[in-house]
């Protein structure tokens, strides 16, 4: 993943309009049907490493992926996009539009935020999807004032179209990972470049590595497990994991699954979006969808012959450590066995630790005696 | 600056001796009603519990206050512990380990021998968003219902459309607990609980407003402590009166030139949750130093809207109506602008010579802020501030001699400033 500040240069000075997007699940086709390049600012552990700009505005409490997030655009913010876009998540995230547009203004520069705030309940409930329709009417009154460009139901469709092509091929990948054709260590930076690049150049990727491995002969003998997050863990963790004996056979990483895990049809704007945030493939920042991921995972444990879980946490991120405990308990009832890691921002100068961690559960899950 | 033994500060009054009783008397009422067949539901603080009034037998329980409480008695790291042993990270909000700890162990080590098990939970997460999740660990851990009130951050003030959408879900909320416990709702009772809650909050800021005398009758101490009946008797004549009282008592007091900081020389303003496990120490060694903290944002936004100082009264109309325009009310769920507007207030109006910005480990909602309001607060506003770590209910991620070295640092940047070469003089603060 390096290079992202290069890239969204590059992008940049091509004539693209970037639109720095966070949390995880922006509406990007609507963004992208104005003429405008989504890019999710989730996940940029390789691109900051110095956090004097965020720590500046974020204490250190704060999740890596606010600190970086906070340092990243208000650095370059102003000179890479030309307007951000936020929805509401975590207590963290709730605070960052503020605090990155003060921190902006200090600088001298301005960029205009667009927020929206999707209904944390179930569709079920009274208003809830009325609200999310009514806030999505006044984002697209606010992009076609900022774009000038009046709302195209036909250039939806073909945004819309694009992305469920990239989520598409993004599945294949991951099916190419669990049927071991392809090493999730080379899955996951191809997978997460979703996340900072135009959507048609993705899908050009996608479909190269696809077309690729399918040929392969299968490749994937260690024991079988599942990794899950909310970033991607650093692809060194992977190869560590790889090099035991493990294979990823199934991710429940939030810019990986999580992401490409649900696709909408459908070409009514408000229905697609209703679709989109109510059936989101389960995911800790989604309140309502938390006992659908219980369900999931398990589902994808027995259909995946998974023996072990292995939790990245992210450290401070209220979301996920919640959640773990239960998921851990209930999984090993099943007799699966987990791993939990802690990774925060100091952590990845010195990955052995983990390194050793990793090796010790590998060692348990393949039943090698002790 | 020499460290004295502490003398002043914190002291139980008679509003503190009645306020013991009304905390015992509705933790026992909880229990026993609870035992009597009571539906019983967990709440977060914001969650509009005079909603519950108008029905026959619905009690209410409030994990966050029972977890202050637990704090403020000593045993919030012992609960915190039990939860961390099951798995819960130390990094999570105090006050949930503390309520797991408390719910996992079956009541043990809690002052109040913890709180019925519930039959609904309703959280709310715009106070924080995490307690939606903590409260998801006993939904599925005892597979009770969970019903999340959504309601939207106020970065600006609350637009009619929230306000309708917070009015649909509170109504969703009533028909949802006349579905689970078979009991009708009675309007009229939850608007006489409304009016009561008024009547309380507007007593509430007559005894926060004394604050703006010289000396302060009242240290903010004072109110963060005072504050728990809102929790856990809201809506009720008991709360109204006792509140009537305690403004009644203070300034009896200020007449009788009882103050807890005699020589006060510096007044200050707290903002964050209370450190409930430091009451007593941090009061008595400020007192020490003639220093005040006369004022709290924790404290000062109780009945006002979003972003202002002063009360927000009901007017005797639709009583949900006024509970779904003060839903934002708290700090946590409003942003910097409306922030800053009402500490603006707050100083102006409470004459405050700095600003402890009390960095909470365990609120990331109220504190992510912080780094930008101390600005405000120097540049804006014109007045040196500090920050400071704390957790609110865990004590063992609080140092007491790193704290107070920042905070005679202020202390000493205020005098620095009357002598006419602190920061006014471009000299920074801290």
């Amino acid at each position: 993943m390096n290079g992202i500040l290069e890239t969204l240069s590059g992008m940049k000075t091509g004539g693209r309009r970037l639109i720095g997007c966070f949390p995880l699940y922006p509406p990007l086709e609507l963004l992208h049907s104005f003429g405008l390049t989504p890019i999710t600012l989730w996940g940029m552990r390789d691109a900051v490493r110095d956090y004097g700009t965020g720590d500046r505005h974020v204490q250190n409490y704060a999740c890596q992926v606010a600190r970086a997030l906070t340092g990243f655009v208000i650095d370059n913010g102003p000179s890479l996009f030309d307007a951000l876009f936020m929805y509401n998540a975590c207590d963290t995230l709730r605070n960052l539009p503020e605090i990155v547009h003060a921190g902006i203004r200090e600088t001298g520069a301005d960029l205009p935020i667009f927020r929206l705030h999707v209904p944390a309940l179930s569709p079920d409930r009274t208003g809830a999807k009325d609200y999310l329709r009514d806030r999505l009417r006044l984002l697209m009154a606010d992009l076609e004032r900022f774009t000038g460009r009046p709302f195209s139901a036909k250039a939806f469709a073909e945004s819309a179209a694009l992305y469920a092509k990239q989520r598409s091929f993004c599945r294949e990948i991951e099916a190419l990972c669990t049927g071991g054709k392809m090493p999730f260590a080379a899955a996951a930076p191809l997978l997460e470049r979703a996340h900072f690049m135009d959507v048609r150049e993705h899908i050009a990727l996608l479909e190269e590595a696809v077309t690729h491995h399918a040929g392969l002969p299968e490749n994937g003998s260690g024991v079988r497990v599942l990794v899950s997050g909310i970033q991607a863990p650093p692809v060194d963790l992977l190869r560590v994991m790889d090099a035991s004996g493990l294979t990823v056979a199934a991710n429940d990483i939030a810019t990986m699954a999580r992401s490409y895990g649900t696709s909408p049809t459908g070409s009514d704007l408000l229905d697609y979006y209703a679709a989109f945030y109510f059936d989101h493939h389960p995911c800790t920042t989604i309140l309502p969808a938390g006992d659908r991921r219980i369900k999931l995972l398990g589902q994808r444990v027995q259909e995946d012959g998974i023996r072990g879980v292995v939790f990245f946490g992210e450290k401070f991120c209220e979301y996920e450590y919640f959640e773990i405990p239960y998921l851990q308990e209930t999984l090993n009832t099943r007799g699966v066995a987990t791993l939990f890691l802690e990774l925060g921002a100091d952590d990845l100068a010195n990955l052995m630790p983990l390194r050793t961690r990793i090796e010790a559960f590998a060692e348990i899950v393949r039943g090698d005696s002790v | 600056m020499p460290h004295e033994t502490p003398t002043g500060g914190f002291k139980k009054t008679s509003s503190g001796k009645r306020l013991t009783g009304i905390i015992m008397n509705d933790y026992l009422q909880l229990h026993q009603r609870a035992a009597e067949g009571a539906f019983v539901v967990w709440i977060a603080i914001v969650v509009p519990a005079e909603l519950f009034a108008g029905f026959d037998n619905v009690v209410y329980a409030v994990p966050e206050s029972h977890a202050a409480m637990s704090a403020g008695k000593g045993v919030g790291a012992v609960q915190c512990g039990k939860a961390e042993k099951a798995g819960y990270s130390s990094d999570l909000c105090s006050y949930a380990r503390i309520d797991l700890g408390t719910a996992m162990d079956g009541g043990k080590d809690s002052p109040s021998f913890g709180m019925p098990r519930p039959h609904l939970l309703v959280s709310n997460n715009n106070n924080c968003s995490l307690l939606a999740k903590w409260f998801d660990v006993y939904h599925r851990v005892w597979g009770i219902p969970h019903f999340i009130l959504d309601i939207p951050f106020c970065y600006e003030e609350q637009t009619p459309q929230d306000f309708a959408y917070i009015r649909g879900q509170f109504a969703d909320l009533v028909r949802t607990i006349e579905g689970l416990s078979g009991q009708r709702f009675d309007e009229a009772k939850a608007r006489e609980a409304v009016c009561l809650s008024g009547e309380a909050l507007r007593e509430w800021k007559r005894f926060t407003s004394l604050a703006q005398h010289r000396p302060s009758p009242i240290t903010a101490f004072d109110s963060f402590v005072q504050m728990a009946p809102i929790l856990t008797s809201r809506g009720t004549q008991q709360l109204a009166d006792h509140y009537r009282a305690l403004a009644d008592e203070t300034e009896e007091q200020m007449r009788q030139g009882v103050y807890p900081v005699p020589d006060e020389r510096y007044r200050l303003l707290w903002d964050n949750i209370a450190p409930w496990h430091q009451l007593r120490k941090m009061s008595g060694r400020l007192a020490s130093l003639g220093a005040n903290i006369t004022t709290a944002s924790y404290t000062y936004c109780i009945g006002s809207l979003e972003g202002t100082f002063d009360m927000y009264a009901y007017d005797g109309g639709d009583p949900f109506a006024w509970l779904a325009r003060l839903q934002n009310f708290s700090v946590c769920p409003h942003g910097m602008a409306l922030r800053a507007r009402a500490m603006r207030q707050a100083v102006e109006r409470n004459g405050i010579d700095g600003v402890v910005f009390a960095s909470n480990r365990s609120c990331k909602v109220y504190s992510l802020m912080q780094m930008d309001q101390m600005r405000f607060v120097r540049d804006e506003l014109g007045i040196p501030a500090v920050m400071i770590d704390v957790d609110h209910a865990d004590e063992r991620k609080y140092s007491e001699e790193a704290s107070f070295v920042r905070l005679e640092a202020l202390l000493e940047t205020i005098d620095a400033g009357r002598r006419g070469n602190g920061m006014n003089s471009g000299n920074p603060s801290i």
